[in-house]
């Protein structure tokens, strides 16, 4: 399990207001999600903490170790990210040549590389569609791929710029299932996400950023039970929320239907 | 004789030129004209392919073999283009390739087909300001395209296809790349459009049963459902994988059928409502 600590970090692009500015922030949990509105500062955090971008100011350290002083290698092996644009990361010839691509900086043994191919491969269903070219898939499997590329370094943190999007449902499953598995083994997994109904029902502790800051950092019940917060951060609660507002003038915090169900039915 | 007042697919088949499968496989359906019809399915079902035909792109622009026929109201995207693109508006599922790229700001990219249909000056600035409110884009009316986001650049994409004021819009996937509020802000504002033939594709399951009047299902190329969204939803196949809308999903844990039909459950707040209200005074 990793622990990332962000201190007195800041930074502003050239030539816009915009500042992301955290004092402190610390994420110590296996599977966290960051909400906020389009502009929020969610992706800019992201690139930070990929090393992408340096902030002006303060500093990250991953296990206590800066991350600024990481080698590329030290920070493949630590750090992965799946854009949200999956074709802004694919630029090989074939699926299988994607994900030995990045494998192959790290690895040598050809042994090893081809058995690590092929089990990241499975892991996302893409086994039958190694010899294609990347761009003649469809979204959501050109999606795939790059959890595919990730998962072959096998980072001890991935990080996924809004995974649901422009998945069909049975990616979406797919995908759930394996951050899941991802954070019962070790690794630590971080979603930047506008889907509530899947933040409510996935994740057990949330960042909520706004304008550049953090607004707030815990358990998504109590970030729910406060409407101001959510407000502040441009987002909607969860849809069983609204339901149950909308039909009941019920204003409890409820993450799922099957919450719902817990709370109402009588066994 | 043709039944002018609908939106009919009669043995509709596609092939892309280099494929051996039909892309789409033996469609046939018919809707009353100026509904809603909602299209889901996973990916490979044929549903961009479908707002291809629809919209005439396919296969005017992208050719592959067509059979059967294809009507909206007394045109054919097939027949009579380019007469019925006239009449058409369509988003597609990335906006940034629909943008004619000449326009420097988001004023005259709205403005960029009114100016080809020969629209008066005045007119012009008159329904790109109504159309930016609409769409909430007016704070960004001067701004260049390049600078907006991926939400902003969907409804200027939706602006663009709705300024002409068509008869038909094709909106495939148009709220992928909104915010919550965003996606919200549009749905409403589906509602409101009236007169006009709304296909869209989305895999919005809970805006889209609220919204629309007729669901389709596509499967690998296959319509294997279609109907109300109560209808639809009530009777998937679990091969399908397909997902159902909340209410839905909360109805049948809770056992809250229909009053007047007890073997479906509700899709949308206002069954959900009403089925409610029965089965307190029920109890």
């Amino acid at each position: 399990m990793s622990i990332i600590q962000i201190s007195d970090l800041r930074y502003q692009y050239p030539a816009s207001d915009f500042q992301l500015s955290i004092n402190q922030l610390s994420i110590a949990d296996s599977l966290v999600a960051i909400v906020g509105q389009n502009g929020a500062g969610k992706s800019t955090l992201f690139k930070l903490l990929t090393g992408l971008i340096q902030p002006q100011k303060g500093e990250i350290n991953i296990n206590q170790q800066n991350l600024a002083r990481l080698t590329p290698e030290e920070r493949l092996r630590t750090i992965g990210i799946i854009f949200q644009d999956p074709s802004s990361q694919l630029f090989n010839a074939t699926v299988e040549k994607e994900v030995a691509w990045s494998l192959s900086q790290l690895e040598s043994d050809a042994e090893l590389i081809q058995a690590t191919i092929k089990k990241a491969l499975a892991s996302v269903g893409l086994t039958k569609l190694k010899d294609q070219n990347p761009f003649d898939l469809s979204l959501p499997e050109k999606k795939l791929l790059t959890i595919a590329t990730v998962l072959a370094i096998n980072p001890q943190i991935y990080l996924f710029d809004e995974p649901m999007m422009s998945l069909d449902w049975p990616s979406q499953r797919l995908v759930t299932v394996l951050i899941q598995h991802l954070a019962q083994t070790g690794h630590q997994v971080i979603a930047i996400t506008h889907d509530m109904d899947w933040v409510a029902a996935t994740f057990p502790k949330m960042v909520a950023l706004a304008a550049g800051n953090v607004v707030f950092e815990g358990v998504p019940t109590n970030f729910f039970s406060c409407p101001e917060p959510v407000k502040k951060a441009g987002l909607l609660p969860p849809r069983i929320m609204t339901i149950a507002q909308e039909v009941f003038n019920d204003h409890q915090v409820y993450l799922t239907p099957q919450d719902y169900a817990e709370k109402h039915l009588v066994h | 004789m043709a039944n002018y007042q609908q939106l009919s697919l009669n043995h509709l088949s596609f092939t892309y030129q280099h494929d051996r499968n039909p892309v789409l496989d033996d469609l046939t359906v018919s809707v009353p004209l100026n509904r809603i019809i909602g299209i889901i399915g996973n990916h490979h079902a044929g549903k961009t392919t479908l707002c291809r035909v629809l919209a005439g792109i396919v296969p005017q622009i992208i050719s592959g073999k067509l059979t059967g026929d294809c009507q909206i109201g007394d045109q054919s995207p097939v027949r009579d283009w380019p007469a019925y693109n006239q009449q058409t508006g369509f988003v597609l599922q990335d906006p940034h390739s629909q943008l004619s790229g000449l326009a420097d700001t988001v004023a005259d990219e709205i403005a960029f087909d009114l100016l080809n249909h020969g629209v008066k000056e005045t007119d012009i600035q008159q329904r790109v300001t109504t159309v930016a409110a609409q769409l909430q884009l007016t704070a960004q009316l001067q701004q260049s395209p390049d600078s907006l986001s991926g939400g902003q650049l969907q409804r200027l994409a939706i602006a663009t296809a709705i300024v002409t004021h068509p008869n038909v819009l094709i909106l495939d996937d148009p709220t992928s790349e909104m915010d919550p509020q965003g996606r919200r802000d549009f749905f409403n504002w589906l509602k409101t459009v009236t007169h006009t033939t709304i296909v869209i594709v989305s895999n919005e399951i809970d805006e889209l049963c609220e919204t629309a009047d007729e669901l389709w299902i596509l499967e690998k190329g296959h319509l294997v459902s279609h109907g109300t969204p109560l209808q639809v939803m009530n009777h998937l196949n679990p091969e399908w994988q397909v997902t159902t809308p909340m209410v839905y999903q909360l109805a049948r844990l809770m056992n809250w059928p229909l009053a007047i039909k007890p073997t479906l459950f509700p899709v949308t707040l206002n069954q959900l409502r009403r089925c409610v209200n029965v089965n307190h005074s029920n109890q």
